[in-house]
């Protein structure tokens, strides 16, 4: 009797428990519509978003709107929006922004919905880490369904068989490269004409900072940094800053860097790399590799490039810190916009493939025909012709395949291997190998009192240390004569008042 | 006596309302401008009150009293950013205004019409071009490589051993920056001095010759003194706008020269996009008023002086 009623009690607590977690699940009303707010990484207008949209309507039955502003004044018309006190839903941020949305409230804490989501617990997502590195003080308010990615060390093969001298492993090996990229002719010409590399400034305008110039700047980072035990320095007053500066310094001395580094923009890298004035690049990971293999092809020369793993003394490549979507606090029913707008981002099926690659018919086909005077089989996957630039292909839409944090499910055909090229399948996997996730950085009132001023002091610094106008230690100086340190010490003091 | 003239007299006004019917075609092409200057001028200037408060264009803004301008006046940045604003504007306009006035008077000395309209022509067209442009070109002409044609010139004729990076050196950058401004917009100014020097009376100059004055003495003591009230005017209208600087700045300005090429303006951008956050906007609205306040007290101060030196004022 007793065994019976033990029995009867479990099944019945068993039985309570189903009901109630079904309950739960049920709680989650399904949204009549969402507001979304979007750059261009989404498919614009012109490139068919207007089909993406009913796509998207077609698989949740749920009303989409779409705010998309121009992509360079997205975040202008999106402050502007928050500011008029009309929020969307949901919205894609990057990651300065998010963490200062967050900190002001503006941003619901999906935590809870993200630790029983069906992405989470899908037994594909591949991205927790990435997922943890979006928590501000253990909460979560984005979701990123791809990586950020980053930036790794592309050498010209050509140039290395030149001068005799392999891929470096080391910084020694590394300075020996340059050495000869500089003076031994490597591009042929017989003049004295070349760099071993070049980079858009000194200092990244954005987080990673030191991404275009990682073998210089090693173990440094010039910015806010939580160490292990939690607390924060700002890592442009540690002690491997001095390192890092001098090596700069030594290297634009010994004219291993371009010379105009400081007023180059990216595209000026790529044409310097482009017309073989530099056989060193650091750049994206990914289709970048095969991008700068087809330039360089284009320009008549040779593309072959080695994906440099990092150099012993760099460890890993910083993997930036990836845009997020976030559910606005003004959103009247979060939990259901988390749960058919972004807990269907990643599904394995459809809804990841529209995320991923667009729509049948206007992105991609499986249809017989020629695109772009390649023949293709039916039931053969391949892009389309873009509606905005003819005579290119679509690569993608938003969710880039081989930076994507899940995998389709099993059985669901994962046209990646047809898509993606072998440069830049190989490049994005010597990334993936040797990178780190950067941290987000919380923001604070004392941070966006003084970090305008802070930073342009810093860059300011880096520059005159790297280009050999000032010492290290006079750029220490000015750094505490101009009030750098003052700022930086009471930005670290409001980071480490946040613990 | 009884013939003389009446003094002082006395027309009585019509009442307003006549008035008002007599010119109503003037003022009701008036409308659009009135509107647009009340629209675009003055309904913006509600937005002064920011500079009273915290406001990050999320949070309702805070009264912070004079808290913001505590603030501005405590960072050395901001000093910085405003010396370099008077400097760099004072300097390129005198630079600007006495080129175009030399410029004026060489183009004013050309004979054949055709030379002359080809020269001013060429001079113009730098004006048009954009300063994204300009200093695209410029950083590639002035580039310390071997792409940069200016060094290229230079080593070749042995004046120097190595290149000079004109704009990545601090000690390079001002005068460089003064040059480019000269290139691009001296053209330009010599448009009201050519007007001006287009009407001057011929019959002063036959009169100076027949009294034996050479070329120098005729552009001393009668072109000079003409073009003399346009150089006041042009000079006081152009100093009213010196806190305004921003685009030639920004595009020529990058890391390694901020403390020689940060300006209000562009400290002003900085504060917003480099904060590493949301930005302030009641600090950075301070900024802009004290900029505004101290262009409107130049501009006054312009306005004594004119009235000082010519007898009446510009405003």
């Amino acid at each position: 009797m007793k065994k019976l009623l033990a029995f009867t009690l479990v099944i019945g607590m068993l039985l309570s428990l189903v009901t109630i977690s079904s309950l739960a699940a049920d709680e989650v009303v399904k949204p009549d519509k969402i507001i979304m707010m979007v750059d261009a990484t989404v498919v614009t207008s012109i490139n068919g978003r207007d089909q993406f949209e009913a796509r998207w309507e077609e698989l949740t039955g749920i009303d989409l709107e779409i705010i998309q502003p121009d992509h360079d004044a997205y975040y202008d018309v999106m402050q502007q929006q928050i500011a008029s006190g009309d929020w969307p839903d949901v919205l894609i941020l990057s990651s300065t922004v998010y963490s200062s949305y967050a900190a002001e409230g503006v941003l619901w804490d999906m935590t809870d919905a993200w630790n029983n989501s069906a992405t989470k617990n899908s037994g594909r997502f591949i991205g927790d880490s990435v997922i943890d590195g979006l928590k501000i003080n253990g909460s979560l308010y984005g979701f990123a369904p791809a990586r950020g990615n980053g930036c790794l060390t592309y050498i010209k093969q050509a140039w290395l068989d030149k001068v005799g001298l392999g891929a470096p492993t080391n910084y020694e090996e590394f300075l020996a490269v340059c050495d000869a990229f500089v003076s031994q002719d490597p591009n042929g010409t017989g003049a004295n004409d070349t760099y071993a590399l070049a980079a858009a400034g000194f200092i990244g305008f954005e987080a990673p900072f030191v991404n275009y110039l990682p073998n210089f700047y090693q173990d440094a980072y010039p910015f806010f940094i939580q160490q292990e035990d939690g607390t924060w320095v700002d890592g442009f007053t540690q002690p491997a800053m001095q390192g890092a500066l001098e090596r700069l310094a030594d290297a634009y001395a010994k004219g291993y860097i371009d010379p105009t580094t400081l007023t180059n923009g990216t595209k000026d890298c790529r044409n310097k790399f482009y017309d073989e004035t530099t056989g060193i690049f650091t750049y994206w990971a990914g289709t970048w590799g095969t991008n700068l293999k087809v330039n360089l092809e284009a320009n008549g020369h040779d593309g072959q490039l080695v994906a440099l793993p990092p150099i012993a003394e760099v460890d890993a490549y910083y993997d930036r810190v990836p845009p997020v979507w976030a559910i606005t606090t003004a959103c009247e029913n979060p939990e259901g916009v988390f749960k058919y707008f972004i807990d269907t981002m990643l599904d394995g099926g459809d809804m990841q493939m529209l995320w991923t690659y667009g729509v049948e018919g206007t992105h991609w086909s499986r249809a017989e025909e020629t695109i772009l005077d390649v023949p293709y089989a039916a039931g053969q996957f391949h892009m389309l012709e873009s509606l905005e630039k003819a005579g290119t292909a679509y690569t993608k839409n938003h969710i880039d395949p081989m930076l994507s944090l899940a995998a389709f499910a099993e059985g669901y055909e994962n046209p990646m291997e047809l898509t993606v090229k072998p440069e830049a399948k190989l490049s994005s996997q010597v990334f993936n190998s040797h990178s780190k996730l950067a941290k987000i950085v919380p923001t604070t009132e004392v941070m966006s009192m003084y970090n305008g001023d802070l930073t342009t002091l810093k860059n300011e610094l880096v520059a005159k240390v790297a280009m050999g106008e000032m010492t290290f230690d006079e750029a220490m100086a000015k750094f505490e004569t101009d009030g750098g340190l003052a700022w930086s010490n009471a930005i670290v003091d409001s980071l480490n008042a946040l613990n | 006596m009884e013939n003389a003239p009446p003094t002082n007299i006395k027309i009585p006004k019509k009442p307003l309302s006549i008035r008002l019917l007599k010119y109503k075609w003037f003022y009701l092409m008036f409308i659009p401008v009135l509107a647009f200057v009340i629209v675009f001028y003055y309904t913006p200037m509600v937005g002064i009150r920011y500079s009273f408060t915290k406001y990050n264009l999320i949070r309702d803004p805070v009264f912070v009293g004079l808290d913001q301008f505590k603030r501005l006046f405590s960072m050395p940045n901001f000093w910085s950013a405003f010396y370099n604003t008077l400097k760099l504007s004072i300097v390129k306009l005198l630079l600007n205004t006495g080129m175009a006035v030399v410029l004026s008077l060489l183009l004013h000395e050309m004979v054949n019409l055709k030379t002359k309209k080809l020269a001013q022509t060429i001079i113009y067209l730098p004006h048009f071009l954009s300063w994204v442009v300009a200093a695209s070109v410029f950083q590639l002409l002035l580039s310390p490589t071997t792409a940069g044609l200016f060094n290229q010139v230079l080593l070749k004729l042995g004046i120097i051993d190595k290149g000079i990076y004109f704009l990545g050196k601090s000690s390079w950058w001002t005068p460089t920056y003064y040059v480019i401004n000269i290139w691009k917009d001296t053209g330009w100014g010599t448009v009201i001095f050519m007007a001006a020097l287009s009407a001057i009376d011929p019959g002063v100059y036959e009169a100076a010759s027949i009294d034996g004055a050479g070329r120098w003495q005729k552009m001393w003591h009668i072109t000079l003194p003409a073009l003399a009230a346009t150089i006041l005017t042009v000079l006081i209208l152009n100093l009213a706008k010196v806190m305004n600087l921003f685009e030639s700045a920004f595009v020529l300005q990058n890391d390694a020269v901020m403390d020689k090429a940060q300006v209000l303006q562009t400290y002003i951008y900085y504060q917003t996009f480099n904060s590493g956050g949301i930005p302030d906007y009641g600090y950075t609205t301070a900024v802009g008023l004290f900029k505004s306040i101290v262009g409107m007290i130049l501009v006054l101060v312009c306005n004594y002086a004119s009235k000082k030196v010519r007898g009446r004022g510009i405003v």
